[in-house]
């Protein structure tokens, strides 16, 4: 059979629902492929068709079914006495409830740990008023004490870097001439290897800065006893 | 679960719990095909209730021999629809379809991105748009092939015309609705 497009666009709906016979839809495929008209509607509807497929049904408002419920079988009567105070449990099995009610739970732990109520140690005096009070007042001031503590802290140990900052090497330069009172303490060229071993080779970047940490921290703490012990000198002489 | 033929049994023996079990477990499907075919959720949950009303009332005259019962559902829901499409032919208007949009169902939706929700609700807004510029035979036939996912013999038992007609109904409706939809400027995904 000859396929064309009115043909084509007839079979469409039995192409896409698989529904053609195999030769029927070799035959259809074929002509789309060499019809550019053909082959963007079949693109369309099939896109069309796939995207409805897959579209989720539409919630129906939630009245809805009590309002079908109330006009078919009458206005139902309500629970009457304690039966009638449960009527919201139900709700709390819905998933938005129940992600609400988890929400506020972690965030009731939260707080509780911040304030220093933990459960294990958790007392029937620590649920007073007072008590929570206090001891909300006393994390804040750790708290801000603690923070305290570490900015003091920081600074000291920006201070110690900052003079422990070694001096910035001098340029090389360039075509060095030696210089002549230099000659005697340079190197000779013709040095043999057995005395290259013998000399200490240099120290390196990391070991100058400890070692000049650890000569600042000397200096510092013979600097203070020196100053303690003059004090304490000076004192004893006055007496 | 319960059969839908036994819990119709249960209601004729005047057992308010099965249609209460009835009517929850249809709402969904006949508000979504009122929704689809008027555009207007108000005016769908009116004529769902009409629809159930009407259910309740013919219950007796259901018989499992006839067909399953959410297709003799569809076969009532769609017959009022199309007496309601002839009554307010005069002063519908078509382009308040978007009022009062229903939420898209969350029962998937809870794990999508936003972007992803968003883009579904704004094709089915669109999509709602291009049906209501379709004929109502060439709509019904589309919304349900392709949004109730009923086959063709069940499209047939509730139109109640020819298999031959149907596909051709549910092939011109397709092809108008990729066109409206084109011109509309909504891109192929």
């Amino acid at each position: 059979m000859d396929w064309n497009c009115a043909f084509a666009e007839e079979r469409l709906s039995d192409y896409l629902d698989g529904k053609l016979s195999p030769a029927e839809a070799a035959a259809f495929s074929a002509h789309s492929a060499g019809c550019a008209n053909c082959a963007q509607t079949v693109a369309l509807v099939s896109d069309l068709v796939n995207r409805m497929h897959k579209m989720e049904m539409v919630e129906e408002p939630p009245h809805l079914v009590a309002r079908i419920l109330d006009a078919t079988l009458g206005p139902r009567a309500q629970k009457a006495g304690w039966k009638g105070w449960f009527d919201w449990v139900p709700m709390l099995w819905q998933p938005r409830f129940a992600m609400g009610l988890a929400t506020v739970a972690a965030l009731l732990v939260v707080v509780s740990y911040t304030v220093g109520l933990t459960p294990a140690k958790l007392r029937k005096a620590d649920l007073s008023p007072t008590n929570v009070f206090r001891s909300a007042n006393r994390q804040v001031h750790l708290t801000y004490a603690r923070g305290a503590k570490f900015v003091n802290d920081l600074r000291v140990v920006y201070e110690i870097q900052s003079k422990l900052q070694p001096e910035p090497e001098p340029l090389p330069v360039s075509n060095p001439a030696p210089a002549p009172n230099q000659e005697h303490n340079s190197q000779p060229p013709n040095t043999t290897p057995q005395q290259k071993s013998q000399t200490t080779p240099p120290p390196s970047r990391t070991q100058v800065r400890s070692g000049t940490m650890f000569a600042f921290l000397l200096t510092e703490s013979l600097a203070d006893s020196l100053a303690e012990n003059s004090i304490n000198g000076s004192t004893r002489s006055t007496r | 679960m319960e059969a839908d033929a036994q819990l119709v049994q249960e209601c004729l023996r005047g057992e308010g719990p099965a249609w209460e079990e009835l009517v929850r477990r249809h709402t969904r499907r006949v508000f979504n095909l009122c929704y689809r075919f008027t555009g207007n959720a108000t005016e769908a949950e009116d004529l769902s209730q009409e629809v159930f009303l009407r259910i309740y009332k013919t219950l007796a005259s259901y018989k499992p021999a006839f067909g399953a019962f959410p297709t003799w559902l569809t076969s009532v829901t769609r017959n009022l629809l199309v007496d309601n499409y002839r009554r307010t032919r005069r002063d519908r208007q078509t382009d308040s379809i978007d009022d009062s949009m229903p939420q898209l169902e969350e029962k998937h939706s809870s794990a999508r991105a936003p972007d992803k929700l968003a883009e579904a609700m704004e094709l089915s807004v669109q999509l709602q748009r291009g049906l209501a510029r379709l004929s109502p035979e060439l709509r019904e036939s589309v919304i349900l092939r392709d949004l109730q996912g009923l086959e063709y013999n069940e499209i047939q038992a509730v139109l109640q015309v020819p298999e031959g007609t149907v596909k051709s109904r549910i092939n011109r409706g397709r092809i108008e609705l990729a066109r409206i939809l084109t011109e509309m400027g909504v891109r192929p995904s």
